[in-house]
């Protein structure tokens, strides 16, 4: 009954044993002890545990283990280089682009795929790309803004930009007034 | 403000959290992470029917089932009452737990309890419930607060001797002045009905905890919770142990709003006692969805009378809650807010919280408070048109300030609703207001009195230099970081050079919980006096050391020196190697800080809102928004901004696209995200804050709560937008586009 599975997760070989209905979020979060990778429904709908297949993004609850077999996975804990924060999430952090951090993960690799597919997306694309990864906290507007951010980074571009959460926050505040 | 304001090294400079890494590289540990050694799965078997007798629950087709440990009913347990005993009250009434080596085979067994039901008649409609003659829902328990209600400062007072309809559980009523005195001397008098439903907080991460019992039967229980202390409470009450026998250990909590106090703790807790192996209970999201707490559904009758002139004559309320199948609903704080914004001389509102047999109400994000200011800020659009006044002008000349009475008679504390207007005129998009074809701008005003609890706080210097700020208020809004800001303030030091922790129940000073806004307003002024304290003691140490005066010295980026003489000087990192070293003859630096604020602050917001509707679908799409709000200071301004967006995006959730519904034998039909539609980010605009500062006279450095307030006016802002797009006006939330068209049609 039971199944062989071999795959990678963040470019590391796994191989386990799995029930043919065990779901793939749940081998990366038991079998591989990922747990970065994040449950939150169980009908595709708010896409905390989506991660890249072969570097599309999926919904790991609907995918079964088995249906990963010989494929490469990345999550969350594949982002950052050797210690560094992917520029996806500096940008998240300068950015304020999380706050109780349950969608986070989700939301890092679904614009890291659409970074990796559209290197300068305007504000629409974004919103419809992340349009499948559900948020309660932050209202979007961060991450949207984190996500053009990050695109900008990884461009190379010098430009600076949205110092508005910085100093320039900072200087409005002490009057109160608008934060952009 | 004036030129004497103090000029702060960290306080209002926006500082990213200081949780961001560990969250961003999946490092942070939420409940749902924890394997600890020989741990068990459990598993709700739940009701299917509203309201049923349970005859019979035949376990052993599940007990037999592949990696079934125990399977549990109501008499298994002690006590007996964490189950259903006899009689379900609601779709989602928990009857049984089944206990096995994994999760998947849980489940699995779940499916083979076998309970034997006899049905009863279900009452779901609150008003019909309140009928004499009505069918019982449940004999009432003996008269309880509910602990979310209390945690969020939402029991509201005014008086509870009136006479009880069949099935409420309560009853408030707030009387001033003489109503029909009052309309008589009206211009104009509304009168409409508003209703709101149900909805759930929504946050993605579902309820769950881990309890673990060790031999003597204390109890270790790590859980997704907004109040440790609380938790601690309430789970020693209904286990009938010692608070002390159970150290509660909060875990990274993946959203809550509301909807994380006590729940499944208790039940997680005799589970592990009566098995003697660590238990973890998860709910998956329809479980989620039917067990947990969720916003009541409400029914305000609003009638209102002003005069030409603008001023408010009269307000008669009345206001139906449903509390489904337990008391403990927000009635009483709609109540006060309905009746306490305004300045009206006479007043006669009447709040019912009414049992019926569907899931228990629980707190969502300013409980209460939505509902209320849907009826109300429509209802002051309706006359402000009605008396060809400006809307913005008309609640300016009637809005409360501080000192005028709320409806329990006490005065209101500073407040800094009057400013909020004033700075909303001001606005360039409140003069502008710049709309499209089928375009139109709404504002509302919505507003939270603010909770109190008590607090305490440790602050201790570490070898290193750093600050270790200790508190038991458990982190779900960022406050962590403004309490570490408080901590650098008062130290000089960079916030990141602070740890706030809150490690259990066991080590942590005592903290309340994180709802009804006043994390920051009750933790922060115990952070404030506990970094000040330890700042003391590191200046003594520190005079000691260089031979100076302790008023001779400064403290500044880690370093203790004597003014004007740079030379003479200790590190911080100096001072606690000192301090704390074997054989030292120096006392360690830890200071304490304790507070129990008495006055509360409100929050209130305004809110304008621009909306487009499609006159073919009748979908209303929010196209620009504008939250202003009073937040006392800014702490960490960005992540108040961020709360504020949340909060707005909840609000255009509940009142666009959200609503439990229930069929008409009380089955939750929409128990799933795929149904139950959360905004996305496609469904939220940009949404602009702009804060105003009116300090808080017992806040840290003037802040006060700012969570709840943004999700509060939203609901009527898009209502009044609506009716600025297209002439029509809806009275109830979610709007339905089917409404909408059906509302245009009659108009024309």
């Amino acid at each position: 009954m039971k199944r062989e599975l071999t795959l990678t997760i963040n470019g590391q070989p796994y191989t386990g044993v799995v029930e043919p209905r065990r779901l793939l979020v749940h081998f990366i979060r038991e079998e591989a002890g990922l747990t970065g990778t994040h449950v939150g429904c169980d009908t595709t709908s708010c896409g905390a545990c989506t991660v890249l297949l072969d570097g599309r993004p999926v919904k790991s609850c609907t995918l079964f283990a088995v249906q990963a077999e010989g494929h490469a996975v990345t999550t969350v804990e594949g982002l950052a280089r050797e210690g560094e924060l992917h520029p996806l999430q500096q940008a998240f952090w300068e950015q304020h682009g999380l706050q109780c951090g349950y969608c986070t993960p989700g939301m890092l690799m679904t614009g890291a795929a659409l970074l990796e597919r559209r290197p300068d997306p305007g504000e629409e694309e974004i919103r419809r790309a992340i349009s499948g990864n559900l948020c309660r906290c932050t209202g979007y507007q961060n991450i949207v803004r984190a996500i053009q951010e990050a695109a900008r980074a990884m461009r190379g571009a010098a430009e600076p930009v949205s110092a508005g959460q910085g100093a320039a926050g900072a200087a409005s505040a002490a009057r109160g007034g608008m934060v952009p | 403000m004036s030129s004497a304001e103090p000029s702060f090294q960290v306080i209002g400079r926006s500082q990213p959290r200081l949780d961001g890494p560990e969250k961003l590289r999946g490092s942070a540990r939420y409940v749902a992470d924890l394997h600890p050694a020989g741990l068990l799965h459990a598993r709700l078997v739940l009701s299917p029917h509203a309201h049923a007798r349970v005859r019979r629950i035949d376990t052993s087709g599940a007990v037999r089932a592949p990696g079934v440990v125990a399977v549990l009913t109501a008499a298994d347990l002690e006590p007996t009452g964490l189950l259903a005993e006899g009689e379900v009250f609601y779709a989602g009434h928990p009857v049984a737990v089944v206990v096995a080596e994994s999760e998947a085979l849980a489940e699995d067994a779940a499916e083979l309890v076998e309970v034997a039901y006899e049905p009863l008649p279900a009452v779901l409609d609150p008003e019909e419930a309140m009928r004499p003659g009505a069918p019982l829902v449940r004999e009432l328990p003996e008269e309880h607060a509910s602990q979310a209600m209390a945690a969020h400062g939402a029991a509201a007072g005014g008086a509870r001797d009136e006479p009880r309809p069949r099935n409420a559980s309560d009853v408030v009523r707030f009387r001033r002045g003489d109503v029909e005195a009052g309309f008589a001397q009206a211009d104009a008098v509304i009168e409409a009905t508003y209703r709101a439903a149900a909805v759930h907080q929504g946050h993605i991460e579902t309820h769950g905890v881990v309890a673990e019992a060790a031999p003597d039967g204390s109890l270790t229980i790590w859980t997704s919770t907004q109040g440790s202390f609380d938790t601690r409470q309430g789970t020693a009450g209904t286990l009938g142990l010692e608070e002390h026998r159970i150290r509660v250990v909060p875990m990274t909590v993946g959203g809550a709003f509301g909807g994380k106090f006590l729940l499944l703790e208790p039940l997680a807790a005799a589970v592990a006692r009566r098995l003697g192996r660590p238990v973890r209970l998860v709910l998956d999201r329809v479980q989620d969805f039917l067990v947990s707490r969720p916003s009541p559904a409400a029914v305000i009758h609003l009638k209102m009378g002003a005069r030409r002139d603008g001023s408010l004559t009269a307000l008669q309320a009345r206001l139906v809650f449903d509390s489904g199948a337990e008391p403990g609903s927000p009635v009483g704080i709609a109540a006060l807010l309905l009746g306490g914004t305004y300045r009206v001389a006479n007043l006669d509102i009447a709040g019912y919280e009414v049992l019926t047999h569907k899931s228990p109400a629980g707190a969502y994000r300013g409980p209460g408070a939505p509902q209320a200011y849907f009826a109300l800020e429509s209802h002051m659009d309706r006359l402000a048109r009605r008396l060809e006044l400006d809307p913005l002008d008309f609640r300016l000349r009637n809005a409360v300030r501080e000192g005028d009475p709320r409806p329990d008679g006490r005065p209101w504390p500073r407040l800094g609703l009057v400013e909020c207007l004033e700075r909303l005129r001001d606005h360039p998009l409140w003069k502008e207001r710049p709309a499209g074809p089928d375009e139109g701008w709404g504002m509302a005003v919505g507003g939270w009195p603010g909770g109190l609890e008590p607090a305490a706080a440790g602050c201790r210097l570490d070898p290193d230099g750093t600050l270790t700020v200790q508190v038991g208020a458990v982190d779900i809004t960022g406050s962590a970081t403004s309490l570490a800001m408080i901590a650098a303030e008062v130290f000089g030091l960079a916030p990141d050079r602070v740890r706030v922790v809150n490690r259990d129940t066991d080590s942590s000073p005592f903290g309340g919980s994180a709802g009804g806004s006043k994390t920051v307003y009750t933790v922060g002024p115990a952070v404030q006096r506990a970094a000040e304290d330890a700042r003391r003691q590191v200046l003594e140490l520190a005079a000691e050391r260089l031979e100076a005066a302790p008023e001779d010295l400064e403290l500044r980026d880690g370093r203790v020196s004597v003014r004007g003489v740079p030379s003479r000087s200790v590190t911080l990192a100096e001072l606690a190697r000192l301090s704390t070293r074997f054989g030292s003859r120096y006392a360690p630096i830890h200071g304490h800080g304790r507070v129990a604020q008495r006055s509360s602050s409100p929050g209130f917001a305004v809110h304008l809102a621009r909306v487009r509707v499609d006159r073919e679908t009748g979908e209303v799409r929010v196209t620009g928004f504008l939250a202003v709000q009073d937040v006392g200071r800014a702490i960490n301004p960005a992540e108040v901004a961020g709360q504020i967006r949340g909060g707005v995006a909840q609000g255009i959730g509940r009142t666009l696209l959200e609503q439990l519904v229930w069929d008409d034998a009380g089955q939750l039909l929409d128990a799933n995200l795929a149904d139950y539609r959360l905004p996305t980010g496609d469904d939220v605009p940009r949404i602009e804050a702009e804060l105003v500062e009116v300090p808080a006279p017992d806040g840290p450095f003037g802040a006060k709560g700012v969570g709840e307030p943004p999700a509060i006016p939203v609901a009527a802002a898009l209502a009044n937008a609506v009716e600025a797009a297209v002439g029509v006006r809806l009275n109830e939330i979610p709007f339905r586009p089917e409404a909408l068209l059906e509302a245009m049609k009659r108009a024309g």
